[in-house]
C-alpha cells in the first residue's frame, strides 16, 4: 500500500513539473549487509560512498547522483534477490553496488541481465562468477586466486618449503585450498599436512596440536572475516607455535584492519597477502585515509569493503562522465567500465575487458607496530595478478 | 604421549569455559523452571564490563571479574523484578520467545554503544604465553581457567546443593505455596537466585572473551553450545552441567584432533544421541 | 447437530471471513505498485508456518528443526533444476515426497520425546544437516549455493518474470491448494485426534487412539508441506543456498507462527505478513538497528498478545458480536 501511495505521489509530482526542466537523476542501489555478523560491510560501504560524494560532488556528467541502502542481512539469496528485484522495479535504480556475498550475487544475476542494470560487486570473491554470469557485472573486490596463489610462491622462494595448510570448511576455503596447493606444487614446495576447520568453531587447540606434530616451516591460513580469523591467530601465538619459529602466513583476511587491534600483539610478524593496506605508500592513499578518518573517526578502521566501494564509485563516476550530456545507457556504461584502468588508493586497478573481473596488484605484508598501532606493512608486490 | 596429555588438558580447560558460561542457565532453568536464553546476553555484557573497565578505567584484569559478576547480577535482578517474574510458570515456548527477543535487543543496544567491531582483549603479561608444569608445557590462561573454574564449581555444588539457601530454593520450586506458608520469602529467594545466575553468566563472559573473542553477535554464536551443555547435563544439576561440560570439551577437542573431517559434527551427534537415550540429561531428575 | 456427519460438516463450513481472506490475496495482485516479490515471500513463509502449525498448534510438538524439511524441499527442486528437470509443478510433488519420507523417519525418531529433549534433538538434527550441506562443496556448492539451477515456465506458458507476477500467482495457487489439504485434515477425525493428544495424551491412549503413529503421520504431512514451501522458494528465486535450512529459519518460522497465532491455520499467513512487512520496513528505516525493534516486538507480543494476532482478533470479534446481542457462537468455534 505504501508503494501505491508513493507512486500516486510521484505521478502527481511528475505531472506538476514540466519534463524539460528535469535533470536526469541516477539512482544507485547499495545492497549490503547492514545487520548481523557482517554489519561492518554495510557501514563501511556507506561511509565510503558519503566520503566520495562529498569529495567529488553529487553531480557527474550532467546527472545527479542519489543512492539508497538495503540490508541483505548476510549470505541470504532469498532476501538479496528480492531486494534487487525491488531496487530495479520499484526504486528505479539504474546502477547497483552489490549485492555482497557469492550466493546473493549468483541469485541476482538473471535480474540485472533482464533489467539491464549494471552492478558493481564489492564484496564477493568466488572466482568464475562475474562475466560468466551476466554481462552487467563488474568486480572491484578481489577473486580468490589473487589472494591465495602469491603466498605459496613467496613461501617457497624464502625457503619455507614444508607448509601446513589450514582453511575454513566452506566453499571459499575449499577454493582457496585448491589454488594455494596448485601454486605450491608449481613452486616446488611440500605440503606436510592440511586440515579444514568447521565454520562455527570456538576452540582451536586441537588444530594447533596437529600443526605442532607436523613440524612445518610455515603455516598458511584462510579464514572468513571475523572471529575465526581472530581465533586462529591468537591460538597460534598462545599455543607457542610462533615461539617455536613456525612462520604464520595467510590470506589478508586473518589480519584485517577492522579487527587487527582485537587480535593484538599475537598478530605481530604474521605475513599475509592482501589487496589493500591503509599504510600503502602513495599520495592518493594518504589523502584517502586522512579524509576517511576525518569523516568517520579512527574506529572502526578501514577495511577492504570500504576501498572496494570507493573504487566502485570511481567506476560509476568515470563511466557517467564518459557519457556526459546523453541519456544514461547501461550498455555503453558497461562497455566503458570493462577495460577501464585507474589509480586506486590500493594501487593500479584494471577491470578486465572481456570479463569485467578485476586485475590488481597483490601485496605481501608483515604485521608491525608503527607508532603504537598494529599495521599491515607492504614489502613485496606481485604485479597485476589475474582473476583466474 | 605429550600430545595426548595436552589434548586432555586443552579439552578440560575448554570444558571449564563451557561450564562457567552455562551454569547460570542451568541454575535458573533447573531450579526456577525458567528458560532464560538471555543468559548469553548477560555473558556478553560481562565481557563488555571487563573490556571497558580495563581499557577506559585501567582496572586490573583480576578485579574486573568480580566487577562483571556484580554488575551483571544487578542488571539481571532489575530485569527479573521488572519483567521475568511475571513469566514464572508460563510454558517453555513463551519463555524462549520472550528471552530470545531480549537477546535481539541486547545485540542492537551493544552495537549502539560500542559499535559492531570486535573488542580488543588484552590479558596481563602473567596470563599470556606458556608455563611448564610437571613436565608439560601448558598455556597459562588455560591453567588460570581450570583453577578458577574448579573453585567455582566447588563453591556452587556445595553452596547451592548442600546449604540452607540451596534447600530453600529447591523448596520454593517444588511447591511455592507450601514454601511460602512455611515462612520463606519466595520472592526474595527467586530474585537472589536469579541474580547469582546472571552474575555467573557475566563472569563466564568476562573469562571467555580472551579465548572466544567479543562482539555484539556473541550471544547468538554461543547460545547453541550453552543449550547443549545444560540439556546434556540435566537441568538444575550443577554437577551434571560440570560433567557434561567437561565431557563435551574433551570430546570436542579430541574429536577434532583425531578425526578432523568429522570434528564439527561431533558435538551435535553427541547431543542427539544423549537426548534420545536420556531425555532428561545425564544426571537429570524427574521433576 | 447430533450426528458425527453433521458435526464435521459444521466444522468444515467456510466462514465469510475465510473467503474474504483469500479474495484479498488475489485482489492484491491487481493493486498497482504493490510489492509482489515481498508478497510472494510472505505467502511462502505463510505456507511454511502453516506446516509448522500442524505440529505445534494441533499436536503441541515444539520443534526447532523445521527448516530442515524446508531445505530438503528447496534442494530437491534445486537439484532437479540443475540436472535438467525444469518443469516446476512435478518438482513440487517430488520435493513433497522426499520431505515427507524424511519427516516420517524424523517423527518415528522423536515421537516419544517431549520438552527440552525434543527441542534439542530437532535442533541437533537441523544443525547436522546444515553443517553437512555447508561443508559438502563438491555436492551442494556449499556456502555459495547450488550453481546452475534452471527453472522452466509454469504450465509451459508463464515465465518467472522480473516483476514477480508469475511468482506471486504461482505461490498463491500452490499455497491455497496446500491450505485446502491442511484444512480438510484438521477438520477431520485425524485433526481432532491430534488436538486430543495435544490436550491429554493418557486419555487418548485410553480411548485407543494411535498416539505415536499420529505423530509420525503429522510429521510426514507437515514435512511435505514445508518441503513444498522450500521448493517454491527455490523456484521463485531460481537459486538455493544453505540458508534455506539454517537454524535461523527454524527460529524465524516459530516466531512467525506464534505471532500470528497457533492452531488456526491462518495464523502462519497473518504472522508472516506482519513479521516480514515489519522487518522490511524497519530494515529500510534503519538497517543497522532493526534487530532491536524485532526483539521488542517479540517481547510485546509474548507479554500482551500471548495467543497471537488471529486468536486475539477473534476474541475481539466475538466480544463485538456479543455487544450487538447476536452471539452466534456454536460449540465448534473453539476448534476452528
Amino acid at each position: 500500500m505504501r508503494g501505491f501511495i508513493r507512486s500516486l505521489a510521484i505521478a502527481a509530482l511528475v505531472a506538476a513539473v514540466p519534463a524539460s526542466a528535469q535533470q536526469e537523476t541516477i539512482r544507485i542501489g547499495v545492497l549490503q549487509s547492514f545487520s548481523g555478523m557482517t554489519s561492518l560491510n554495510g557501514q563501511q560501504s556507506e561511509a565510503a560512498i558519503k566520503l566520495f560524494m562529498k569529495k567529488y560532488g553529487d553531480t557527474v556528467g550532467g546527472k545527479k547522483i542519489e543512492y539508497f541502502t538495503r540490508d541483505t542481512t548476510g549470505p541470504n539469496p532469498e532476501v538479496a534477490k528480492r531486494l534487487v528485484q525491488e531496487a530495479v522495479t520499484r526504486e528505479r535504480a539504474q546502477i547497483l553496488i552489490g549485492p555482497d556475498f557469492t550466493p546473493n550475487m549468483l541469485a541476482a544475476a538473471p535480474i540485472v541481465t533482464e533489467a539491464k542494470v549494471p552492478a558493481i560487486i564489492n564484496g564477493a570473491a568466488t572466482s568464475g562468477t562475474i562475466g560468466e554470469r551476466t554481462p552487467y557485472y563488474a568486480r572491484t573486490f578481489f577473486a580468490i586466486p589473487q589472494l591465495c596463489r602469491p603466498l605459496a610462491t613467496y613461501a617457497v622462494k624464502n625457503n619455507w618449503k614444508r607448509v601446513f595448510v589450514v582453511v575454513a570448511d566452506f566453499a571459499p576455503g575449499h577454493d582457496c585450498e585448491k589454488q594455494y596447493l596448485g601454486a605450491l606444487a608449481e613452486a616446488g614446495g611440500t605440503l606436510v599436512g592440511n586440515v579444514r576447520i568447521p565454520l562455527k568453531n570456538p576452540e582451536f587447540s586441537s588444530y594447533m596440536q596437529r600443526i605442532r606434530d607436523a613440524k612445518p616451516d610455515a603455516v598458511y591460513f584462510f579464514m572468513p572475516i571475523g572471529e575465526m580469523s581472530i581465533g586462529v591467530v591468537r591460538a597460534f601465538n598462545e599455543s607457542g607455535l610462533k615461539a617455536a619459529g613456525i612462520k604464520l602466513t595467510g590470506a589478508g583476511d586473518i589480519t584485517d584492519e577492522t579487527y587487527l587491534d582485537a587480535i593484538g600483539d599475537a598478530a605481530l610478524g604474521a605475513i599475509t597477502a592482501g589487496i589493500y593496506s591503509t599504510t600503502h605508500d602513495s599520495k592518493i592513499n594518504k589523502e584517502f585515509v586522512s579524509e576517511y578518518v576525518a569523516m568517520n573517526g579512527k574506529s572502526p578502521r578501514i577495511g577492504w569493503v570500504a576501498i572496494s566501494t570507493w573504487d566502485a564509485m570511481r567506476l560509476i563516476y568515470d563511466g557517467l562522465a564518459a557519457q556526459a550530456g546523453g541519456k544514461f545507457d547501461p550498455d555503453k556504461f558497461m562497455a566503458f567500465v570493462k577495460g577501464h584502468s585507474f589509480e586506486s588508493p590500493r594501487g593500479p586497478v584494471t577491470i578486465d575487458k572481456g570479463n569485467g573481473d578485476i586485475v590488481q596488484n597483490v601485496y605481501i605484508r608483515r604485521v608491525e607496530k608503527i607508532n603504537g598501532v598494529l599495521q599491515n606493512v607492504e614489502f613485496e608486490t606481485f604485479k597485476a595478478q589475474p582473476f583466474k | 604421549m605429550s600430545s595426548v596429555a595436552s589434548i586432555l588438558f586443552n579439552g578440560i580447560s575448554y570444558g571449564v569455559l563451557l561450564f562457567i558460561m552455562s551454569v547460570g542457565l542451568s541454575v535458573t532453568m533447573g531450579m526456577m523452571n525458567f528458560v532464560n536464553l538471555a543468559q548469553v546476553s548477560f555473558s556478553m555484557l560481562g565481557g563488555y564490563v571487563m573490556v571497558v573497565a580495563m581499557q577506559k578505567f585501567g582496572v586490573p584484569f583480576l578485579w574486573t571479574l568480580p566487577l562483571a559478576f556484580i554488575l551483571v547480577g544487578v542488571v539481571s535482578i532489575v530485569l527479573e523484578r521488572l519483567l521475568f517474574r511475571f513469566f514464572y510458570g508460563t510454558d517453555d515456548l513463551t519463555q524462549v520467545l520472550l528471552t530470545i527477543g531480549l537477546v535481539f535487543m541486547s545485540i542492537a543496544i551493544v552495537t549502539y554503544f560500542w559499535g559492531g567491531t570486535y573488542q580488543r582483549v588484552n590479558m596481563p603479561e602473567w596470563l599470556t604465553g606458556q608455563q611448564e608444569l610437571g613436565g608439560f608445557i601448558l598455556e597459562r590462561y588455560r591453567i588460570f581457567l581450570v583453577v578458577v573454574g574448579g573453585l567455582l564449581a566447588f563453591l556452587l555444588v556445595f553452596g547451592l546443593e548442600r546449604t540452607n539457601f540451596g534447600a530453600m530454593v529447591r523448596a520454593c520450586v517444588d511447591n511455592r505455596r507450601a514454601a511460602n506458608a512455611c515462612g520463606l520469602n519466595t520472592d526474595l529467594i527467586f530474585a537472589v537466585t536469579f541474580a547469582v545466575g546472571g552474575g555467573l553468566a557475566g563472569l563466564g563472559g568476562a573469562m571467555s572473551a580472551n579465548l572466544l573473542g567479543l562482539d555484539p553477535n556473541f550471544p547468538l554464536r554461543y547460545l547453541v553450545y550453552v543449550l547443549i551443555v545444560v540439556s546434556i547435563g540435566g537441568m538444575g544439576t550443577i554437577g551434571g552441567s560440570l560433567i557434561a561440560a567437561l565431557a563435551l570439551g574433551i570430546a570436542d577437542v579430541a574429536g577434532k584432533y583425531y578425526f578432523p573431517s568429522i570434528g564439527g559434527f561431533f558435538i551435535y551427534i553427541v547431543t542427539v544421541v544423549v537426548m534420545l537415550c536420556r531425555p532428561l540429561g545425564l544426571l537429570g531428575r524427574r521433576a | 447437530m447430533n450426528t458425527p456427519t453433521a458435526y464435521f460438516e459444521g466444522l468444515a463450513r467456510w466462514k465469510p471471513l475465510e473467503i474474504v481472506f483469500w479474495l484479498v490475496l488475489v485482489g492484491l495482485f491487481f493493486v498497482p505498485g504493490v510489492n509482489l516479490p515481498l508478497l510472494s515471500q510472505i505467502i511462502i513463509w505463510g505456507l511454511f508456518a502453516m506446516s509448522l502449525d500442524l505440529l505445534l498448534g494441533y499436536r503441541g510438538i515444539l520443534t526447532m528443526g523445521h527448516a530442515a524439511f524446508f531445505g530438503i524441499g528447496a534442494y530437491t527442486a534445486g537439484y532437479l533444476g540443475k540436472f535438467g528437470w525444469t518443469e516446476p509443478i512435478s518438482a513440487l510433488f517430488l520435493a513433497a515426497a522426499i520431505a515427507a519420507a524424511v519427516g516420517l523417519l524424523a517423527g518415528r525418531l522423536v515421537r516419544s520425546l517431549g520438552g527440552i529433549a525434543l527441542l534439542m534433538v530437532t535442533l541437533g538434527l537441523n544443525l547436522i544437516l546444515y553443517d553437512f550441506v555447508l561443508r559438502s562443496t563438491e555436492l551442494t556448492g556449499g556456502d555459495d549455493g547450488l550453481q546452475g539451477v534452471v527453472i522452466g515456465q509454469v504450465l509451459g506458458m508463464f515465465k518467472f518474470d522480473l516483476y514477480g507476477k508469475t511468482a506471486y500467482l504461482y505461490s498463491l495457487a500452490v499455497a491455497f491448494l496446500m491450505f485446502l489439504i491442511a484444512r480438510a485434515l484438521v477438520k477431520s477425525s485425524f485433526g481432532l485426534a491430534l488436538l486430543g493428544a495435544r490436550e491429554n495424551i493418557p486419555r487418548m491412549i485410553m480411548l485407543g487412539a494411535p498416539v505415536g503413529k499420529d505423530v509420525s503421520a503429522a510429521f510426514a504431512i507437515a514435512a511435505a508441506m514445508a518441503g513444498v514451501a522450500g521448493a517454491l522458494l527455490t523456484q521463485t528465486i531460481q537459486s538455493v543456498s544453505p540458508d534455506a535450512l539454517s537454524f535461523q529459519r527454524s527460529a524465524d518460522v516459530l516466531v512467525i507462527l506464534i505471532l500470528g497465532g497457533t492452531a488456526r491455520l491462518y495464523g502462519g499467513f497473518v504472522g508472516a505478513f506482519v513479521f516480514l512487512f515489519l522487518r522490511d520496513w524497519l530494515a529500510q528505516l534503519n538497517p543497522v538497528y532493526w534487530y532491536f525493534w524485532i526483539g521488542l516486538l517479540l517481547v510485546v507480543v509474548v507479554a500482551f498478545f500471548r495467543k497471537g494476532i488471529v486468536p486475539s482478533l477473534g476474541v475481539l470479534f466475538t466480544r463485538m458480536q456479543k455487544k450487538r446481542g447476536t452471539d452466534e457462537r456454536t460449540p465448534n468455534r473453539a476448534a476452528l
